[in-house]
């Protein structure tokens, strides 16, 4: 499962880079893309404003199959203040902005990745693919002068023999 | 103009004799590392970053005004000297204290690390003279 949550990040970082290379963060010192997964970092770390914040919740497991089948739900969850210059007023702009580079990084064919374990110095590809569904957005919810959305990922993957 | 700078320079040395008198102590506050550029490994974490402990003082924990609930962990105040906290972000090559509490790992009270939730600050004339950090115990030290 780990592997196919570690997948499906890379995948989700690298595609939202090329969709918009300017969407970046500072985290620690360092500028990275613009998307982090929040059990990875630090428990005090803040969650970052203007950047894709991904947290995993449900997991399902179907053995019906030749392979356990393992579905798991992925919020994203991002949010913009505006900019300082526009008064802020330019929130709702920004915010749809993130919702085209989701859609478009996420719903991008194909909708599949092979999966790979990053355990190791150099990732090694599995023998299955993680793959995933549509975007499902919640509501924009207001909190003081931010507007934030949480929006959903389905993502699936085949539990390999002797993987953790 | 100088004797608002005066007057700030004043606050300041009273906020420092005051936390010293009033059991002023020193508590460490604990810094990550900065996170290594193109490191996936940190990105998916399982790498972890080094840190490092740096000392703040004078301090006063304000134990007396705890909310302590049931099964939820203890919040407590933490008044900082901002001579201390100034130091602190020159030393350290942050661009503002505000930017340095939040980038804490936490601080490291009695040999307890104690998570940042906020920090405000009291000034006059623009500079601040002392620091107000509010502390969460870990929840594993919840009664």
């Amino acid at each position: 499962m780990q592997n196919a949550k570690d997948t499906f990040y890379v995948t989700l970082r690298d595609r939202l880079a090329a969709v918009n290379p300017a969407r970046t963060m500072v985290l620690r010192g360092v500028t990275r893309p613009g998307v982090l997964v929040e059990e990875n970092e630090l428990a005090s770390a803040y969650q970052p404003v203007d950047a894709f914040c991904l947290r995993w919740t449900g997991s399902r497991l179907d053995m019906r199959g030749v392979l356990p089948l393992i579905a798991m739900d992925c919020e994203i969850r991002y949010g913009s203040d505006g900019n300082a210059g526009n008064g802020g007023m330019d929130r709702g702009r920004l915010l749809a902005a993130m919702d085209a580079e989701l859609v478009a990084a996420v719903g991008a064919a194909p909708q599949s990745a092979a999966k790979m374990n990053y355990t190791g110095a150099a990732p090694v590809a599995l023998g299955t693919r993680v793959f995933w569904g549509d975007v499902a957005f919640g509501a924009a919810t207001v909190n003081g002068e931010r507007l934030e959305r949480v929006a959903t990922v389905e993502v699936f993957c085949y539990q390999e023999a002797g993987e953790l | 103009m100088a004797d608002l700078l005066s007057a700030s320079g004043a606050a300041v040395r009273a906020a420092d004799v005051l936390l010293r008198c009033a059991g002023g102590r020193a508590v460490m506050l604990r810094m990550p590392a900065p996170a290594s550029a193109a490191d996936v490994a940190e990105q998916l974490g399982s790498a972890v970053p080094g840190f490092q402990d740096v000392e703040l003082a004078p301090v006063a924990f304000r134990a007396a005004r705890a909310r302590v609930a049931e099964g939820k962990a203890a919040r407590w105040e933490l008044l900082v000297s901002a001579s201390a906290v100034e130091a602190l972000v020159g030393s350290l090559g942050y661009s503002a204290a505000a930017v340095l509490f939040a980038e804490a790992f936490g601080v490291l009270v009695d040999g307890v690390l104690m998570t940042v939730e906020s920090t405000t600050e009291s000034q006059i004339g623009g500079a601040p003279y002392v620091y107000r950090l509010m502390l969460r115990a870990p929840i594993a030290a919840a009664v």
